[in-house]
């Protein structure tokens, strides 16, 4: 070949060389940068007053009197929001008047039961109530005036019965004469049409069992079951996205029939105007931050915090204990076995068919796919071993690291061996020469020089057991659960939270910050681990080279 | 007293059995004469009571090879070797390379072991105690003999550590008696000036000839009654080289040594005996001054000058 071609030959290569180094480099600023960044927010952002509060009630920090009066403060400004609301709702929200009419006929049969009255005039009364409820829903649903009118009508008849006086039955008749009056004042053609509009403002504004609103729950109304409902939007950036959607309504909408729908996006100012709620999204949208109070927060305690389930709110301090802890424990079984195991291949085995057979089942393994590894760690040490030994058949932090050693076994014993292998045989020559035994030359010289080459073993094993999830799946890790009191718990992880979140939950969906944080955790955390190994290395690798 | 063991004639017998390609092999064992006159090297005896008394102080062979072979599976390390190496003196091997000067020298220790399918016969004698017995304690006749190697090995680990490393061995634990026993072995292998403030410094951050000296030092801290020195100057620059012949010469007045040496100057200036080996067998033992000057044997006589091997 002629060195010209030559040449050129090497100049593409290299090129080629440089170019995919550079594409990697790039894929990784690429994925690391965005994930790292949101990743970030989940520990420095703009906390509102419901953050400080939910982290008080949560989980107890911050002072009980500062907070109180911020969310008294905040409270003043929201007031103004509630009234304007529950002067909308009036004759509109047919919903609560319907409710409040089914209790009332529920209020007064127990009323009925206790004065024990004779069982005919008991069921002569329930089904005149039944009636008149009956008549009210109606009229509450109707959208025809006239219809409306001869409803009330109906039930004001009875407003005069002697056996409904000073019973909860009058409530029937307060209610529809209410209702007589609110109705005289408003467009009834509209009122349906503001109703939906009125509860998607309300789920929006308060929460719904779907997701938690942009103030939270009302003041005067009980507490919701689940930690998620009981907060407004405690960061900055939810508020904003919720504030939007409190301005802007979605409708999707058929343009040209055929063709998909098309997004449309109305101003709700538009849908409500002339109307008593027009004044409330202004209200919202320059009060706003009065009514939530953000602060810039650093939220270090995002590392060492418990969440509520879901990882909704709080940190993720369990999940990072658990990691450490599966890590450490399957670094503790693995360096002793996978040291002994590669000495053994290379000090003592001989060059037998068994060991030929061994020496390939170890390469082999180290390519087996971790989902494997999690079967059999469930089938041997969950359901065979543990059991054996007298502790519960149950997936455990000890089940999930020896499942994790056995996987990352062949990692560590091929390079052990390597490292091993690669001592120069006159440091053994001389020892032995020295009078010490095979055993004590191996220890004391072959060992420590390859110190480094095992200690690159380790960071490969460590690296990748902090990172697995499947091998967990079935023997240690669970989402949701408390903190592991000893090493027969069960046990949160990083790589399986992040993996629950991914794929489970719709809450998580909604915090997606937490969802990141808990991957750049995962990756900080193995970094510093590697790092921590790096550094060990290169101070035995500067001892040994005497520098 | 015999320095000089007589061999009987059984090299064209076995040639036979010891293939040597190299045509100037042949004419070794064939004893063909070469027509150019030896170039004779002058050796100054530097003891010339040596070569008088025979040997000045001990009379008793340390070291006894009585029809002593080594076979490596079928291949033959050394075979037939009858020799007697004498207390306080220097004795070098030569040869040329591949005539199991090493092997020799190793079976002593019995380093060898580390080889597959080592097998002996005949009788290596250590102090009237046999080498190859069954019943030997490996470590205690590794510590009797100590050995230096080819090139450099010290482990990495510091100074300190490395000439300790063998009287810990041997169970001594008191720092101060390690502290004493570094020390006198340093200053033994004349190293005590350089290292004396480093101790605690990696043994590999030393040069080759202060290693070279340290893997000595680290040899005579387990107070051996033989030094055993496979080539120890072959790796090193001339100036080095002139340190460690300074103190092999010292060390000979306590010390048996055996040096094992491709450089004929070296053997004749620091050595009081001599033996040529040459494909596994034993040419010729005598006095050095009487191997440089006067060899009885023509393989000798050619080996030396360095007109073959």
């Amino acid at each position: 070949m002629r060195v010209a071609v030559r040449t050129t030959f090497d100049k593409a290569f290299t090129a080629l060389a440089a170019l995919s180094v550079g594409l990697l480099c790039l894929v990784l600023v690429m994925i690391l940068g965005p994930m790292t960044w949101r990743g970030i927010g989940a520990v420095v952002f703009r906390g509102t007053v419901a953050f400080r509060k939910m982290q008080l009630a949560e989980f107890g920090h911050g002072s009980e009197s500062e907070i109180q009066a911020e969310v008294a403060e905040a409270e003043a400004v929201r007031k103004r929001i509630y009234e304007i609301i529950d002067a909308f709702k009036r004759g509109i929200d047919t919903e609560e008047l319907t409710d409040k009419a089914r209790r009332i006929h529920r209020d007064f049969g127990e009323e009925l039961r206790y004065k024990q009255i004779p069982r005919q005039q008991y069921t002569e009364l329930r089904s005149m109530t039944r009636d008149i409820r009956d008549h009210l829903e109606a009229a509450f649903a109707s959208q025809d005036k006239s219809q409306i009118a001869q409803n009330i009508e109906y039930v004001l008849q009875y407003e005069q019965d002697e056996r409904f006086k000073g019973t909860a039955a009058e409530g029937f008749f307060e209610l529809a004469i209410e209702f007589q009056q609110t109705i005289a004042k408003i467009d009834l053609p509209k009122r349906h049409e503001y109703e939906q509009d009125l509860t998607e403002v309300q789920y929006i504004l308060f929460g719904s069992s779907q997701r938690p609103g942009l103030l939270g729950p009302r003041p005067d109304e009980p507490l919701p079951a689940l930690a998620m409902n009981r907060y407004g939007a405690t960061r900055w950036d939810v508020a904003q996205s919720l504030l939007d959607q409190l301005l802007w309504a979605v409708q999707w909408v058929e343009k040209e029939p055929g063709k998909p729908k098309v997004k449309i996006r109305t101003s709700r100012l538009e849908r409500f105007a002339g109307t008593k709620l027009e004044p409330l999204f202004g209200y919202i949208e320059q009060n706003l931050d009065k009514i939530l109070r953000p602060r810039w927060t650093f939220y270090w305690r995002y590392f060492v915090d418990d969440s509520t389930p879901g990882h909704y709110f709080g940190g993720i301090g369990p999940e990072i204990l658990g990691t450490i802890i599966l890590t450490l424990l399957s670094m503790l079984f693995v360096i002793p076995l996978g040291i002994i195991s590669a000495a053994y291949l290379v000090e003592c085995a001989s060059d037998s068919l068994a060991i030929r057979i061994i020496r390939t089942c170890i390469n082999t393994l180290a390519g087996v796919p971790s989902i494997v590894f999690g079967l059999f760690g469930l089938g041997f040490f969950v359901l065979y071993f543990l059991p054996v030994f007298g502790a519960p058949s149950k997936p455990c932090i000890l089940a999930g690291s020896m499942t994790l050693a056995v996987l990352t076994l062949p990692v560590m014993i091929r390079a052990s061996e390597e490292a091993i292998r690669s001592v120069p045989p006159t440091y053994k020559e001389a020892s032995l020469a020295l009078g010490a035994s095979r055993f004590r030359s191996f220890v004391t010289v072959t060992l420590p020089a390859a110190l480094p080459g095992i200690l690159t073993g380790i960071i490969l094993s460590l690296s990748r057991v902090a990172g697995e999830t499947a091998p967990i799946l079935f023997t240690a890790a669970v989402a949701v659960g408390p903190i592991a009191k000893s090493i027969f718990y069960t046990t949160r992880t990083l790589s399986y939270g992040s993996w629950d979140m991914a794929v489970g939950d719709r809450l998580s969906a909604l915090v997606p910050h937490n969802q990141y944080g808990m991957v750049v955790a995962l990756v900080a955390l193995v970094l510093c681990l590697n790092g921590l190994a790096i550094f060990l290395r290169s101070r035995v690798f500067k001892k040994l080279k005497g520098h | 007293m015999a320095f000089v063991i007589e061999r009987e004639k059984k090299i064209p017998t076995q040639k036979a059995n010891v293939k040597m390609p190299t045509s100037a092999m042949q004419a070794l064992q064939n004893g063909i004469t070469r027509k150019t006159a030896p170039r004779r090297i002058d050796v100054q005896p530097r003891k010339e009571t040596v070569t008088k008394t025979g040997l000045s102080s001990c009379e008793c062979p340390l070291i006894k090879a009585e029809n002593f072979s080594l076979y490596y599976g079928s291949t033959v390390g050394v075979k037939d070797i009858t020799m007697d190496i004498y207390p306080c003196s220097v004795t070098a091997i030569i040869g040329p390379s591949g005539c199991g000067k090493s092997t020799f020298l190793c079976s002593i220790n019995r380093m060898n072991d580390l080889i597959p399918h080592v097998r002996a016969s005949g009788k290596l004698l250590v102090s009237g105690q046999d080498v190859y017995d069954k019943q030997v304690n490996l470590v205690n006749l590794r510590q009797q003999g100590g050995m230096v190697f080819q090139k450099p090995n010290p482990f990495p680990k510091s100074i300190f550590d490395n000439v300790a490393y063998g009287p810990r061995l041997q169970g001594v634990r008191k720092q101060s008696k390690l502290e004493q026993i570094v020390e006198e072995s340093l200053r033994a292998a004349v190293l005590w000036n350089e290292v004396e403030n480093d101790l605690k410094k990696s043994a590999l951050a030393l040069s080759g000839g202060q290693q070279q000296r340290l893997c000595i030092a680290r040899a005579l801290a387990t107070k051996p009654r033989v030094l055993l020195m496979d080539e120890p100057c072959s790796a090193l620059d001339p100036l080095a080289t002139g340190k460690i012949e300074d103190f092999i010469e010292q060390l000979k007045s306590s010390y048996t040594i055996v040096i094992v040496t491709h450089n004929m100057q070296q053997a004749a200036r620091v050595s009081d005996r001599a033996a040529l080996f040459c494909l596994g067998e034993l040419i010729e033992y005598d006095s050095t001054s009487k191997m440089f000057s006067n060899p009885s044997k023509k393989q000798t006589e050619d080996y030396i000058p360095g007109r073959f091997g």
